[in-house]
């Protein structure tokens, strides 16, 4: 256990290191690239479009606070699925639990973001926007069901991709599309009524409401919503670890 | 699993290392499809469907201080058995029991990321030991010092040459101290000096009680490293034993593979031509020698005009090596006439001091000039025994002991 804490540790600054310090601005972009996007949207959907009805709020600040979970959702499964790969050297010389690569990228990523994250709404509020940070309170655990789900999801991925190298190339778009089909850069209201069970049904439309809830709102009482949310996290983490237990002894032979 | 080093007294007489009946199986695939259909059975609890056996029916024991070898040709499950010992792969078949860590040098940049520096690898490779920081501060400068590769450490690896990362491998894995150390033919990367360094270390490893599981294709190193060795050979023990028996088995089976396809000249061929020729040609004991016994060589030649043929005997490889030859006009003698056309031959060889290992011993027929060679028939022979040394003979040798000198160098107590 002690020496998978400290590999968890070692791999986990290794990916902030190689993947984001590697490169002059890789850090800086990390942290941009969400801000670039916010305000492509803004011009695209405030601009062009002259979308309205964020319930009263800021278009800028409505989008923000789902965004970020949502590209380090993204981030966070598609770095995992190729991540084994970088370790391949390892894999096929060294006994040790090949969980730990996936745990350390989706945390590192998710860190990142999360700090991205408090910078922005920190940012936001000193503009003036009227945010309730009590609403971090269930912010933060909301995240953290995230990360578990998110975590649950990625080792299936990153176990599947060293078997079929396809994994990649499909789950590029199929984020994009549930992106769109996730209330993020719209509310749920301007949703055609037929079409408004379905969105439902997408756990990430569950995570985008109640965080605008909570930091939009200020509204913090828990939902039986959220603990049947924590219970289908923690079964997709169980379900993504049997996988990749079970696919994990035989990556030696095919990475 | 490997967790924490055990008691050096308790238990010695348990092996540190069990294998019993272990195989693994690997999956051949045929198409793209042929990779989910694959992960389906996997996820199913279920073997591939169609699969490769490199390993099959292997079981050792390896007790603390002991050194085993592992020979074989390429492809013969050497690195697979090395793994499945490392814990890198779990046998398909089998079961392995490994008691205190295991340090584990496999192949080339063992467990190194291409795109860390030296340190930084050094620092993975003591984390994946289970090392603590502390530990680790502790043998950092002496792994460093060891590795000798000076301000390359602060580089990532993917700019090494082999050679330096060999050096930095083999510091790492021997810094740790593991109970039990695999190496999988790094000996044969690196210069000389360094090579020198490293045999010098697992000797003094061993000394102190150290295990060792070394794979390697230096006879040599198999030898002077390990006591025993086993000789895989397509996936299955083909032999293990003392590694000095094991490795000359492996020596002679490649120097007869390589040897196989010269046939002699038949003798039926060589009498119907008129050729002088070799009738019969007997080893006395016969075809096992004791190591420095007498060999007693007979037989008969065919000679179609009457006169005396000259007999040549040669001792040679299984290769076809000449070890030594000698005919009879060199010592001025003839073989005695049997009967008209027959001539019998008998040669003693006392104390034969070849090495352990397969020979060739052939007859020739000659003509009366001993210039032209008309038949060779060859007889194989065994020398048995057991010895340390190398080469095909041993040479009557003395060792000056200095015994003065040394005692005078010494303190005196």
């Amino acid at each position: 256990m002690r020496r998978n804490v400290a590999l968890f540790r070692n791999f986990f600054k290794r990916e902030l290191s190689t993947r984001y310090l590697g490169s002059a601005t890789g850090l800086a972009w990390a942290l941009l690239h969400p801000l670039v996007l916010l305000a492509v949207y803004y011009f695209v959907f405030t601009q062009i479009f002259h979308a309205a009805g964020f319930r009263g709020s800021n278009f800028l600040t409505f989008v923000a606070v789902a965004l970020w979970p949502w590209l380090a959702a993204q981030e966070g499964l598609q770095r995992a699925a190729t991540v084994l790969s970088g370790y391949s050297g390892l894999i096929r010389k060294v006994a040790f639990p090949h969980e730990i690569v996936v745990y350390a990228s989706v945390a590192a990523t998710l860190a990142l973001q999360f700090a991205g994250y408090l910078a922005v709404l920190l940012a936001l509020a000193l503009f003036g926007e009227p945010l309730h940070f009590e609403g971090l309170l269930l912010a933060v655990p909301l995240w953290i069901v995230m990360a578990i789900a998110v975590t649950g999801v990625a080792l299936a991925l990153a176990a599947l991709q060293v078997f079929v190298r396809d994994v990649e190339h499909v789950l590029m778009p199929v984020l994009m599309i549930v992106m769109y089909l996730t209330p993020i850069l719209y509310p749920r209201t301007l949703v055609p009524e037929t079409v408004r069970p379905w969105i439902a049904a997408n756990p990430f439309a569950w995570l985008v409401d109640r965080l605008r809830e909570a930091l939009l709102d200020g509204r913090l009482t828990p939902t039986w919503n959220d603990a049947a949310a924590a219970v289908t996290a923690v079964l997709l983490l169980l379900a993504g670890r049997w996988l990749f237990r079970r696919l994990s002894p035989h990556f030696e032979d095919f990475i | 699993m490997n967790s924490g080093p055990i008691a050096e007294h308790s238990l010695d007489h348990e092996p540190l290392l069990k294998l019993e009946g272990v195989g693994k199986d690997y999956a051949k695939l045929e198409s793209r499809g042929g990779r989910l259909r694959l992960v389906c059975s996997l996820l199913r609890g279920r073997g591939a469907a169609h699969v490769f056996r490199a390993l099959d029916g292997v079981g050792l024991e390896l007790r603390r201080g002991e050194s085993l070898g592992v020979i074989g040709e390429n492809g013969a499950g050497k690195s697979t058995l090395l793994k499945i010992v490392a814990g890198v792969i779990r046998p398909t078949r089998g079961t392995l029991h490994v008691r205190g860590r295991v340090g584990a040098l496999l192949e080339l940049g063992s467990g190194f990321h291409p795109e860390y520096s030296g340190l930084a690898n050094i620092e993975l490779a003591s984390a994946l030991f289970g090392l603590t920081a502390d530990e680790l501060a502790a043998r950092r400068e002496e792994i460093i010092a060891f590795a000798d590769i000076g301000e390359h450490i602060h580089e990532p690896i993917k700019h090494y040459s082999s050679g330096m990362v060999v050096r930095l491998g083999f510091a790492v894995a021997t810094a740790l101290t593991p109970d039990i150390l695999i190496t999988d033919e790094v000996l044969a990367v690196g210069d000389e000096s360094f090579q020198k360094k490293c045999i010098a270390w697992i000797e003094r490893y061993l000394a102190q009680g150290g295990t060792l599981l070394l794979c390697s294709h230096s006879m040599y190193h198999i030898q002077k490293l390990t006591r025993h060795a086993i000789w895989l050979r397509e996936g299955r023990l083909e032999r293990q034993g003392p590694s000095a028996e094991v490795a000359q088995a492996y020596i002679t089976f490649n120097e007869e593979k390589s040897a196989r396809g010269k046939q002699p000249m038949s003798l039926e061929q060589a009498a119907a031509a008129h050729f002088y020729a070799i009738q019969s040609f007997e080893l006395t004991p016969g075809k096992a020698l004791p190591h420095g016994a007498d060999l007693k060589l007979a037989g008969e030649a065919y000679s179609p005009d009457g006169r005396a043929p000259v007999i040549m005997i040669g001792v040679g490889r299984v290769d076809g090596t000449a070890v030594y030859a000698v005919a009879t006009d060199m010592d001025g003698v003839l073989p005695y006439r049997v009967s008209e056309n027959r001539f019998a031959f008998e040669l003693t060889l006392p104390r034969v001091a070849l090495l352990p290992g397969k020979y060739l011993l052939r007859a020739h027929a000659l003509d009366p000039e001993g210039v032209r060679l008309f038949d060779t028939v060859e007889r194989p022979l065994q020398v048995t025994g057991e010895t340390r040394e190398l080469g095909f003979v041993r040479l009557e040798h003395r060792w000056e002991m200095h015994t003065s000198r040394i005692r005078a160098e010494m303190p005196v107590e």
